[in-house]
């Protein structure tokens, strides 16, 4: 365990030095995070301006959902992104050669290579959108709703990193198919949106099937702490179970996908 | 002309050979202009249940749910992604062999442009039908209506496309401008009523939006498809304002492309 952090710190500070070479972009990039939460505020003023709520979502409410999407899709920009990538260009090249011959758990190793360091900023003003929608909501921030958000957000990652780990090992059969990384993004275009505003059966494939709302509606709900919008005491234990089962296909399937790879002689 | 006409000829062949080639990716690509449109429809025919006249900007459920399958087939028709390409074609070179051919590079993404709304055709109009009969549109348009409506779409994309091409060329003086592409799509999503109809978003953004050339890429087209919604005489004025605003794309693009290519030859020098 020590070991492992002590890796992920390795990689993270060689990020981090990448990245202060490059300080002008960093202010770019900011300018572009700060043009996107600008863009999916103005879609919030616009939704609200015709309708005072969505199946029982406010606008505060709406707020906070933004927030998530943020966070969710800076996150998985900042680390999941930029290491999948690089081992689906890894399997199709035969370079992942390179990552079995470390004395490294190998699907640890190409999940912590890489982080896009400026992507923090998707953090913080995600972040700080979801808490200030929730404060409007509730006046406050309850110590308890905000430990919950925390958790739930833990099994939102986790949730999306076997997604995306699974896309990764599908590359081991479907070598040619360079954009796969598709399947996951036009299915998280409807997470802009809580998932209330599906039909039923919809609703139920976005969250036991495609996890969706694991990622992004019920982290959301749970820091608003509203009852009637999926959330319930048990929905940490249910997130948590959701993320481990995913996590445990995916290993698996990363695993078998790996005894297919055959270097980059075949 | 007639060279560029077989240079597009030729490419357009290539390219129909390369999609087919690579018809799963492309598959993938085209999915997401189904996906966008169907959240927006889900989202707005939620909104418009608690919207107390039950309905966004005069449009109901049936009508929302037309927009946006309309909106699908124009989304369709006006994609171009030059504008997400251009800088990375400024800043590494790839545009340098290009311009050896002895026709403009756009014939060649014209092409590209075209093959591949023309192999995706057989992906997404079965998810169109079936869209249509999930969520059950309401069309009222007339014959004629269909007739310019039709000629409001190609117009449209032409449009979008030389527009888009236009723009893109401020790659050559701002090759790292990686955000060009994404400030575009903000600006035809918002001010062209990909998202909403103009006349749902707030006052002055539909102000903007109403002298922007945008609407007529995209709602100008959906509604005349969709029926009863333009009159005869706004028809023909929107007819005329999109030639003049196409007219406006090539005067920029030939201007952009003159000035930008002089500016190139110091890049790479």
């Amino acid at each position: 365990m020590t070991r492992a952090l002590s890796l992920i710190s390795v990689f993270v500070r060689v990020s981090v030095q990448n990245f202060a070479a490059y300080r002008f972009e960093f202010f770019v990039r900011m300018f572009v995070s700060v043009g996107h939460l600008l863009a999916e505020l103005l879609a919030v003023q616009t939704i609200f301006k015709n309708t005072p709520e969505i199946r029982g979502w406010q606008k505060e409410h709406m707020l906070v959902l933004v927030g998530v999407f943020r966070m969710i899709a800076g996150g998985i920009r900042m680390v999941i992104v930029p290491n999948m990538r690089r081992v689906m260009e890894d399997i199709r090249n035969g370079t992942l050669d390179y990552v079995l011959l470390k004395p490294l758990d190998a699907q640890f190793h190409v999940s912590i290579r890489e982080f896009v360091i400026w992507r923090v900023t998707d953090l913080v003003l995600g972040g700080s959108l979801a808490i200030y929608g929730s404060y409007l909501t509730l006046h406050t921030v309850p110590f308890d709703k905000f430990i919950l958000f925390i958790l739930m957000m833990v099994a939102a990652f986790t949730i999306v990193y076997a997604i995306w780990l699974a896309l990764a090992a599908i590359c081991f059969w479907l070598i040619r198919l360079e954009n796969i990384e598709m399947l996951f993004w036009n299915v998280f275009e409807a997470g802009r949106f809580p998932v209330q505003i599906y039909p039923a059966w919809l609703q139920t494939g976005l969250t036991y099937i495609f996890p969706l709302a694991f990622i992004v509606t019920f982290p959301a709900a749970s820091l608003l702490g509203i009852s009637g919008k999926g959330i319930t005491p048990t929905m940490p234990a249910i997130a948590f179970l959701v993320g481990l089962i995913a996590i445990i296909l995916a290993s698996m399937l990363f695993r078998i996908g790996l005894r297919r790879y055959a270097g980059a002689s075949a | 002309m007639m060279a560029a006409m077989r240079a597009l000829g030729a490419h357009l062949r290539a390219h129909l050979a390369v999609m087919m080639q690579y018809r799963g990716e492309v598959l993938l690509w085209s999915v997401w202009g189904i996906v966008n449109p169907a959240v927006l429809y889900a989202m707005w025919s939620a909104a418009a249940e608690s919207s107390g006249s039950h309905e966004i900007a005069s449009y109901d459920r049936a009508g929302l749910a037309a927009y946006f399958l309309v909106m699908m087939i124009v989304g369709h028709a006006t994609g171009a992604w030059d504008v997400y390409q251009m800088g990375h074609f400024v800043r590494t070179g790839v545009l340098s062999p290009m311009l050896l051919h002895p026709v403009l590079p756009m014939w060649r993404s014209l092409a590209e442009n075209i093959a591949y709304k023309v192999v995706t055709l057989m992906f997404v109009i079965p998810i169109w039908i079936g869209f249509a009969w999930l969520v059950g549109p309401a069309f009222k348009a007339t014959a004629w209506e269909y007739l310019l409506g039709t000629i409001a779409l190609f117009l449209g994309a032409a449009l979008a496309y030389l527009l888009s091409y236009a723009i893109s060329l401020i790659a050559f003086w701002a090759p790292k401008l990686d955000a060009l592409g994404e400030i575009y799509f903000a600006l035809c999503m918002f001010l062209g009523g990909r998202f909403v109809p103009i006349a749902a978003l707030p006052d002055s953004i539909a102000g903007l939006a109403r002298v922007m050339p945008f609407r007529w890429m995209y709602q100008f087209p959906t509604e005349l498809l969709i029926g009863g919604r333009v009159g005869f005489r706004d028809t023909l004025i929107g007819l005329g304002l999109q030639i003049v605003w196409l007219t406006f794309s090539f005067v920029l693009f030939r201007t952009l492309w003159f000035a930008g290519l002089k500016r190139y030859t110091a890049v790479s020098g």
